[in-house]
C-alpha cells in the first residue's frame, strides 16, 4: 500500500492537506485534513451583538457576504425583527453578487488550470501531462481565463454599488441593508448584471461543457454518499414565492437505490467530534448545546474539522445539491457534475437577480435603531455559494455570550464518524490514480467541491500528522 | 515587468511541486519582492501555521516568512493581519498571531493596513518599487500616497459634522460619527479613491467607517456600530 500526501492543495480558498492510501493505483482510504479551530467563535464572546455582522465576514474574504447573511438572520431571530420584502430583496441581491463572483472565479481561476493548458508563465505553469483539449478549444478557454478576471470583478462592483465595498461589505445588516436603493443605483446594477450574464451564457457555460466533453471519465469519479442538503436560499418571498430552493434534504435509501426528499428540520442537526481534536461535555451535540475546546489527546483524531451530521448521516452541500433538490439537474453526482452545476447555477443566480432587481422599489428605507436585549437566542441558516451555512448565537447582558458557526466546507470536508467517512473523503475512494507522481485526480475531485478553508492555518503536534486548521 | 512566482490561491502547481518554486527562488541569486497576506501564528514555534510540505516536513509560515524576508529586496505586509495581526490576533488571539514586522524586527516592512487592502494600494506600491525603486512612507511605514490623510479630513459629510447633524440609524445621509464612525482616526484615501471599480465606499453606503485600515483594528476599533452614542444625554 502506498501513501500520497498533497499539501498545499493550491487553487482553493485557504490551505488544505489530503492524505490517501492507494492499492494497485486505486484509492482505498482518505483523510481530508482541514481546520476548524473555531477561534472566531471564541473571539466573538463579550462583543456587541451588532458587531457580529461585520466581524464574522472576516472569517474569510471569499465568502464574507455569506457570513453577513447568516449573522444578520441570527440577530433578527434573536431580536424578533421582521424584515420587509424590499429589505429581503436588497439583501439577497448583494448575496447573489457574491455567488456570481465566486462561481466565475472558482471555475476559471481554480478549476480550469486542472484541465486546460495555460500559458507556461508563473504562476500558471504546471507539470502534469493529462491535458486533452484540442488546441482551438484549449485556446478559447485559456483566453477566457484572463477575460473572466474582469467579469468576476464586475460582480464585486455590483455588490459595492449598494454594499459600499467587497469583500467585507457594509451593506448587509439587520433589517436588510443599510442604504436605500435609488434609481441610478438600480440601473447601474442591471447594466453590470447584463454584462456578467452575457459572459456566463456565451463563454462560461460552453467552456464548462467543453471540459466535460473531453474529460468524460470524471462523470464516473468523485461520487460521494449521495445525501444532499440545503438550508434554502432565494426563497419564501411573499409575492415572488421561491425563486430557487427551499430547505430540503435528499437521503439515499438504505439499500442504496433511490432516495427521498424531505423538508429540512433543524432538530436533526448535530456535530460530532469523535475524530476531531476537541473535547466537550459530549462528543455529539446540537449547535446551541455546547461549544468544544481544542484537545489533541484523542488518538483517533486527525483533524480540526468537526463532523456536522443530519440524522447522523454525512451530507453534501453546494450548487449540485441545490440543483438536484429542485430537480433542475439530475445527470449525476460526480466531480464533473459538480463543476457543471456550478456553471449552470451561475446562470440561474443571474436570472434570479434580474427578477429581484425588477422587483425593487426606489428609495425604500429599511433601517431602524436597534437595541441589544438582555437575554436572547437566535439562529441564522441559509444556503450560500458553497452550501449550507449556520450561525447560532446567544446574548447575555447585551453582549454575545455564545457563538456557533457551521460552514458549508465543514459539511463537505468533515472528518469521519464511527460509521461514515466525510463527504469529500468518500468522494475520492475508488479513484484510479493514473500516475502516482502526478495525482491530478485528487485535486480535480477536491476542487469540484469548491473548498473554502480560508483563514486556514496548519497545525502540527508531535505524534500527530500535519493537518489544516481553519481559524473561524 | 513582473513574474508572480508563488501564490497559493492562483498557482497551477500543487503539493511539493508548488513549494519547490519557493525553494528554487530562495536558493537562487535572483532578486525578489516578498508580499505577505495574513498574520504569522507564533504558537508552538509557528507550527500552528503551516503553508505546505517540503521534503516530507511541514513548512511553517513563520519559517518561510523569516527565510524569504531575509533575502527579499523589498517586503510588503498586505492587509491588517499582515501589518499588525488584525482579526487573526483579535482577543483572545487563539493562535498567538502577530504582524510580519514582529518576526522581522530589523527589516523594513512596508505596511498596507486594511481589511481588505485596496488593490490600488498594493499595486501602486508594487509598481512604485518596480519603476522607481522606492515609495515614500510615513513614520509607521505606510505609503504616503495612500495613507497620508484621515478619512474625516476628506469626508463628503464633513459639513454635517461641523454643523452637528448626526445620523441615528444606518442608512441616513448625514454624519455617521455618533454611530461609531472611525473616519477621524483612520488614514486612507477611501473618500476620494473609492472601491470596486471606484463605485462606492462604506460611508457612501450610508454606514460608518469601522477603521479597518487603522492599526489596532479590530479590537481598538470596536464596537463597530454603537446605537447608544446617539442617546441624548
Amino acid at each position: 500500500m502506498e501513501k500520497i500526501i498533497v499539501n498545499p492543495v493550491t487553487r482553493i480558498s485557504g490551505f488544505m492537506e489530503i492524505e490517501v492510501h492507494v492499492e494497485n493505483n486505486v484509492v482505498v482510504d482518505a483523510q481530508t485534513k482541514g481546520l476548524l479551530l473555531r477561534g472566531f467563535e471564541q473571539m466573538l464572546v463579550g462583543r456587541s451583538p451588532f458587531d457580529a455582522v461585520y466581524f464574522t465576514q472576516r472569517i474569510c474574504g471569499i465568502c464574507s457576504t455569506a457570513h453577513a447573511m447568516a449573522s444578520s438572520l441570527a440577530l433578527e431571530d434573536a431580536l424578533h425583527i421582521q424584515v420587509s420584502e424590499q429589505g429581503k430583496y436588497l439583501r439577497d441581491i448583494l448575496h447573489g453578487c457574491e455567488f456570481l463572483q465566486n462561481h466565475i472565479r472558482h471555475f476559471y481561476q481554480y478549476t480550469v488550470p486542472d484541465y486546460v493548458k495555460l500559458p507556461t508563465v508563473h504562476p500558471l505553469d504546471n507539470e502534469h501531462d493529462d491535458y486533452r483539449l484540442p488546441e482551438k478549444i484549449n485556446k478559447r478557454i485559456s483566453d477566457n481565463y484572463f477575460k473572466s478576471l474582469k467579469v468576476s470583478r464586475l460582480a464585486h462592483e455590483m455588490l459595492s454599488v449598494l454594499g459600499g465595498k467587497a469583500p467585507h461589505n457594509h451593506g448587509i445588516f439587520v433589517g436588510g441593508i443599510a442604504a436605500a436603493a435609488t434609481t441610478d443605483k438600480i440601473i447601474k446594477m442591471k447594466s453590470l448584471l447584463q454584462e456578467i450574464l452575457v459572459f456566463i451564457n456565451e463563454q462560461m457555460l460552453p467552456d464548462a461543457y467543453s471540459i466535460a466533453e473531453y474529460y468524460p471519465d470524471y462523470f464516473k469519479m468523485g461520487n460521494s454518499f449521495g445525501n444532499l442538503l440545503s438550508f434554502g436560499v432565494f426563497n419564501h418571498y411573499k409575492e415572488l414565492g421561491t425563486l430557487y430552493v427551499d430547505p430540503l434534504v435528499f437521503t439515499v435509501n438504505k439499500d442504496g437505490k433511490g432516495g427521498i426528499i424531505k423538508p429540512f428540520n433543524q432538530k436533526n442537526l448535530t456535530e460530532n467530534i469523535d475524530y476531531s481534536w476537541y473535547k466537550g461535555a459530549k462528543n455529539e451535540y446540537t449547535p446551541t448545546e455546547i461549544t468544544t475546546t481544542p484537545d489533541m489527546s484523542n488518538p483517533k483524531a486527525y483533524s480540526w474539522v468537526k463532523a456536522p451530521r443530519y440524522n447522523n448521516l454525512p451530507y453534501e452541500v453546494g450548487p449540485l445539491a441545490r440543483l438536484w433538490l429542485t430537480g433542475e439537474y439530475r445527470n449525476g453526482l460526480s466531480a464533473m457534475d459538480r463543476t457543471l452545476a456550478r456553471a449552470i447555477e451561475a446562470k440561474k443566480i443571474a436570472e434570479i437577480l434580474t427578477i429581484l432587481l425588477d422587483s425593487l422599489l426606489p428609495n425604500i428605507f429599511v433601517q431602524e435603531k436597534y437595541e441589544a436585549p438582555q437575554h436572547a437566542e437566535g439562529s441564522g441558516l441559509i444556503d450560500t455559494t458553497r452550501g449550507a451555512l449556520g450561525h447560532w448565537l446567544k446574548i447575555e447582558n447585551k453582549v454575545i455570550s455564545f457563538y456557533q458557526i457551521i460552514t458549508p466546507s465543514a459539511w463537505d470536508f468533515s472528518t469521519r464518524d464511527t460509521n461514515y467517512r466525510g463527504t469529500a473523503e468518500e468522494a475520492v475512494i475508488g479513484t484510479k490514480i493514473r500516475d502516482m507522481k502526478q495525482p491530478v485526480e485528487l485535486g480535480r475531485i477536491l476542487r469540484s467541491f469548491d473548498p473554502c478553508m480560508s483563514c486556514a492555518t496548519h497545525v502540527y503536534s508531535p505524534g500527530h500528522e500535519t493537518t489544516t486548521i481553519r481559524i473561524l | 515587468m513582473t513574474e508572480l512566482v508563488y501564490s497559493n490561491s492562483l498557482m497551477a502547481a500543487e503539493g511539493e511541486r508548488a513549494i519547490q518554486k519557493l525553494m528554487d527562488l530562495v536558493n537562487s541569486d535572483e532578486e525578489f519582492i516578498l508580499a505577505v497576506e495574513g498574520a504569522i501564528a507564533t504558537k508552538n514555534d509557528g507550527l500552528f501555521n503551516i503553508i505546505g510540505r517540503w521534503q516530507g516536513e511541514p513548512l511553517t509560515a513563520l519559517k518561510a516568512a523569516k527565510m524569504l524576508g531575509e533575502k527579499a529586496m523589498h517586503i510588503i505586509a498586505v492587509g491588517a493581519c499582515a501589518t499588525h495581526g488584525g482579526f487573526s490576533a483579535a482577543k483572545p488571539n487563539p493562535s498567538g498571531s502577530v504582524g510580519l514586522q514582529t518576526i522581522l524586527p530589523d527589516k523594513k516592512v512596508i505596511k498596507l493596513p486594511g481589511c481588505p487592502t485596496h488593490p490600488d494600494w498594493f499595486l501602486g506600491t508594487l509598481a512604485s518599487l518596480l519603476m522607481y525603486g522606492e515609495i515614500e512612507l510615513d513614520r509607521r511605514d505606510r505609503p504616503l500616497l495612500f495613507y497620508s490623510t484621515t478619512i474625516h479630513d476628506r469626508c463628503p459629510r464633513r459639513t454635517y459634522f461641523n454643523q452637528g447633524i448626526f445620523a441615528k440609524k444606518l442608512g441616513e445621509k448625514t454624519c455617521l460619527f455618533k454611530l461609531g464612525c472611525r473616519g477621524p482616526v483612520t488614514r486612507t484615501d477611501c473618500p476620494t479613491r473609492q472601491w470596486d471599480g471606484y463605485v462606492n465606499w462604506p460611508i457612501g453606503a450610508d454606514t460608518p467607517c469601522i477603521g479597518c485600515a487603522q492599526f489596532g483594528f479590530p479590537d481598538q476599533m470596536s464596537p463597530f456600530i454603537s446605537f447608544d452614542t446617539t442617546e441624548e444625554s
